[in-house]
């Protein structure tokens, strides 16, 4: 068995596709069942496998990305995108989301049906990954919804997201579409990284780690009076005879609640 | 006139947003529009959820009156023109400056404005369609505007208003025309229908001049809806669903909505709720609902003049299915997709997937579960290759019993009672729990 160890990002893992699939061929092996991925260092390893690490290189992931979309289409690509932007700990299934993604790649391509494949949910790799990028698609979309942006002092708007999943590229996507004139910063404090779009640009991803917190802090002069008119909307807009807390979280997962400027204050 | 002008945003943001939170409409659905690059603002068809208020009801658009000052003497409504409340009015500017600063923040995902009717139907359509057109013209805003048309309001506003938003709606408040005029003297069917109608054959119109010249302005893109008061007057689940077929069918409407009675009037022509408004009413309106848009049920296949009301206990699904156990088990393997959509635990998406799936090979029940079926409903209905999960009576009281032991099924105290005498075919006035569930 030989298990190749990549990076948890698109690239990291289509690169580890493309490294697996030429180990493969350069050294005679038989079947894909022989080779495995990992999106990350396991806890323990196995005895009688080869431990193989992956360095990320762009130029193999855009390769791996230019045959799925050539060969399987883009909505293929995109399930298969969803997929890696997910964490590895949703859905019951452990299978490892990188190993998930290289079987039905490694499916798709061999069989008659192509990106139909996907349909075959009681193939427990597809599955996996039908979970997966069901996952991720699920809450960047909740995301689109419940993020908060505050003006700060020089016009920018600034939001920041706790997201289980990577929902940052989808989420900085939709928003470049519907604020094309705005500055904004969306940041994901999770994982350290911030979207930051500017007026009439695309939006470009950027590591946050050292984003300076107190800058965030100074809202401009009209934010504040907005926030109130917004509770004060939120507040008057809940029928009284049929308050229902339980069916709120359900819909707005107490998790969303702390960047949310309605309800951060009721948690 | 009694209207306040001297008010802040704030004051007058609070009276108009309790004005309008009855209005049950807050979708923002049925439209799918890239940004412009130059504007703001986007649409997306599914429609997208801003927040959830403290009863559970999701926030989509700023839903608001442009006035709570109202010539109508509707009984069931706060702001009738016999109410004592404070009244006040928008100006268009101020409506401007509220959607986009909170579109901006990502509050919401546009603008849900209707109006109680200041002077007259006309004047009050006039200033709706002056605030769409600056915040459209002006302001260059791009995201989603329901509005509501003014019923009584000349035909020539209501249509040039309808270029300007993606959804409008009138809303017929009552099932029945008797009704209507018992608690709304001043509309009438036909006051309501008319611009239901205008609206429809406008956008007929207006979808032949989209084929022809992609780029003519879009009326009114995402569909009309309306929504009808439930529980204020006497009318059976059986009339009032029949009423929202023959609106599907007959206006092409996208949605109808049901809204349970909240007596804040207090009027003498109202029935007092003690027990809360009916919300499990309500909410087998709104199942029964789906299954007639998306699952290819009739309103006669659910509901007859001998069983004018939804069972209490079970879903409108379930309560047919084991009304129509010939029809059962359904072979997984072979069904098509319409037979399995009628099976209680498999809805739409679930079904599409069986389909698919099951190409590639036999599906057994771990499989179906992985898909989203819900098996302890589905269980009593189905079997793959033939065989059913575990052997299991297909026996209407013996499936009834085990559904309704399911806790998500009904409310936990009307369960109970249920246990006790257990029937089918009761109706829900002889549940005296029914009117504390309401409450929940």
């Amino acid at each position: 068995m030989y298990l190749f160890i990549c990076e948890d990002s698109p690239d990291g893992i289509l690169t580890g596709v493309y490294d697996a699939w030429s180990y493969k061929i350069a050294n005679h092996i038989k079947t894909h069942d022989e080779i495995g991925l990992l999106s990350a260092e396991p806890y323990s390893r196995r005895l009688f496998c080869e431990y193989i690490p992956v360095t990320v290189s762009s130029e193999k992931a855009a390769k791996v990305r230019h045959t799925i979309c050539k060969n399987l289409g883009a909505e293929f690509y995109e399930e298969i995108l969803n997929a890696t932007l997910a964490s590895d700990s949703c859905g019951k299934n452990q299978m490892d989301k990188a190993d998930a993604i290289y079987k039905t790649i490694v499916i798709a391509l061999s069989s008659p049906d192509g990106a139909k494949v996907l349909n075959y949910l009681n193939e427990p790799c597809i599955h996996r990954v039908f979970t997966l990028s069901r996952a991720a698609f699920n809450e960047s979309h909740h995301l689109t919804g419940f993020v908060r942006f505050t003006e700060l002092e020089n016009g920018v708007l600034f939001s920041v997201i706790h997201p289980k999943n990577n929902a940052l590229p989808h989420l900085a996507e939709h928003f470049t579409d519907r604020f094309p004139m705005e500055n904004f910063i969306i940041y994901d404090e999770n994982r350290k990284i911030a979207a930051i779009h500017s007026a009439g640009k695309n939006f470009m991803l950027a590591d946050a780690s050292d984003l300076n917190q107190s800058l965030l802090r100074q809202y401009s002069e009209k934010e504040e009076a907005f926030q109130k008119l917004w509770l004060a909307f939120f507040e008057n807009i809940a029928i009284k005879a049929r308050i229902n807390s339980k069916l709120q979280a359900q819909n707005v997962p107490k998790r969303f609640w702390k960047d949310m400027t309605e309800l951060k204050d009721r948690l | 006139m009694r209207i306040q002008q001297n008010m802040t945003l704030m004051e007058k943001l609070s009276i108009l947003s309790t004005a309008a939170k009855y209005d049950v409409a807050c979708t923002s659905s049925g439209v799918d529009r890239s940004g412009n690059k130059k504007g703001i603002g986007n649409s997306v068809a599914p429609g997208c959820c801003h927040s959830f208020s403290a009863d559970g009801r999701c926030i989509s658009l700023l839903k608001i009156l442009f006035t709570n000052e109202c010539i109508f003497n509707c009984a069931y409504c706060q702001n009738n023109c016999h109410s004592d409340v404070p009244r006040t009015a928008f100006t268009p500017d101020e409506v401007c400056t509220l959607t986009m600063e909170f579109y901006r923040r990502n509050y919401i995902e546009g603008l849900f404005l209707s109006s109680g009717i200041m002077i007259s139907p006309n004047y009050t359509m006039e200033l709706i369609y002056e605030t769409l057109s600056r915040l459209r013209n002006v302001h260059q805003f791009n995201g989603y505007i329901h509005v509501k048309a003014i019923p009584g309001a000349d035909p020539l506003l209501v249509e040039k208003t309808g270029y300007l938003a993606d959804r409008m709606s009138v809303n017929l408040e009552l099932p029945t025309s008797d009704s209507l005029k018992k608690l709304a003297p001043c509309k009438s069917r036909s006051t309501i229908l008319k611009p239901m109608r205008q609206i429809q054959n406008g956008i007929t119109v207006n979808k032949n001049e989209l084929t022809v010249y992609k780029k003519a302005p879009r009326f009114v893109p995402a569909g009309q809806s309306t929504q009808m008061i439930i529980g204020a007057t006497p009318e059976h689940d059986y009339q009032i669903m029949s009423v929202a077929e023959s609106l599907y069918q007959k206006f092409q409407l996208k949605r109808v909505f049901y809204s349970a009675f909240v007596n804040v009037t207090g009027n003498t022509n109202l029935p007092m709720l003690p027990g809360g408004p009916p919300l499990l009413r309500e909410h087998r309106l709104y199942q029964a609902d789906w299954l007639l848009r998306y699952y290819h049920f009739k309103v006669d296949e659910l509901l007859s003049e001998e069983r004018p009301d939804f069972n209490v206990f079970l879903d409108p699904k379930c309560d047919w299915a084991l009304r129509h156990l010939e029809n059962f088990p359904v072979e997984i393997r072979t069904a098509d997709y319409y037979t399995l959509l009628r099976v209680p635990g498999i809805g739409a998406k679930s079904a599409q997937r069986i389909v698919k799936a099951r190409k590639n090979g036999t599906l057994d029940f771990s499989d179906l579960k992985k898909i989203g079926v819900v098996l302890k409903r589905a269980l009593y209905f189905i079997t793959c290759s033939g065989r059913m999960m575990y052997p299991t009576k297909l026996n209407e009281d013996y499936i009834c019993r085990q559904l309704m032991s399911d806790r998500n099924m009904v409310p936990k105290d009307i369960r109970e009672e249920g246990y006790r005498q257990l029937s089918l075919f009761d109706t829900t006035a002889e549940f005296p729990a029914l009117q504390q569930a309401g409450s929940r």
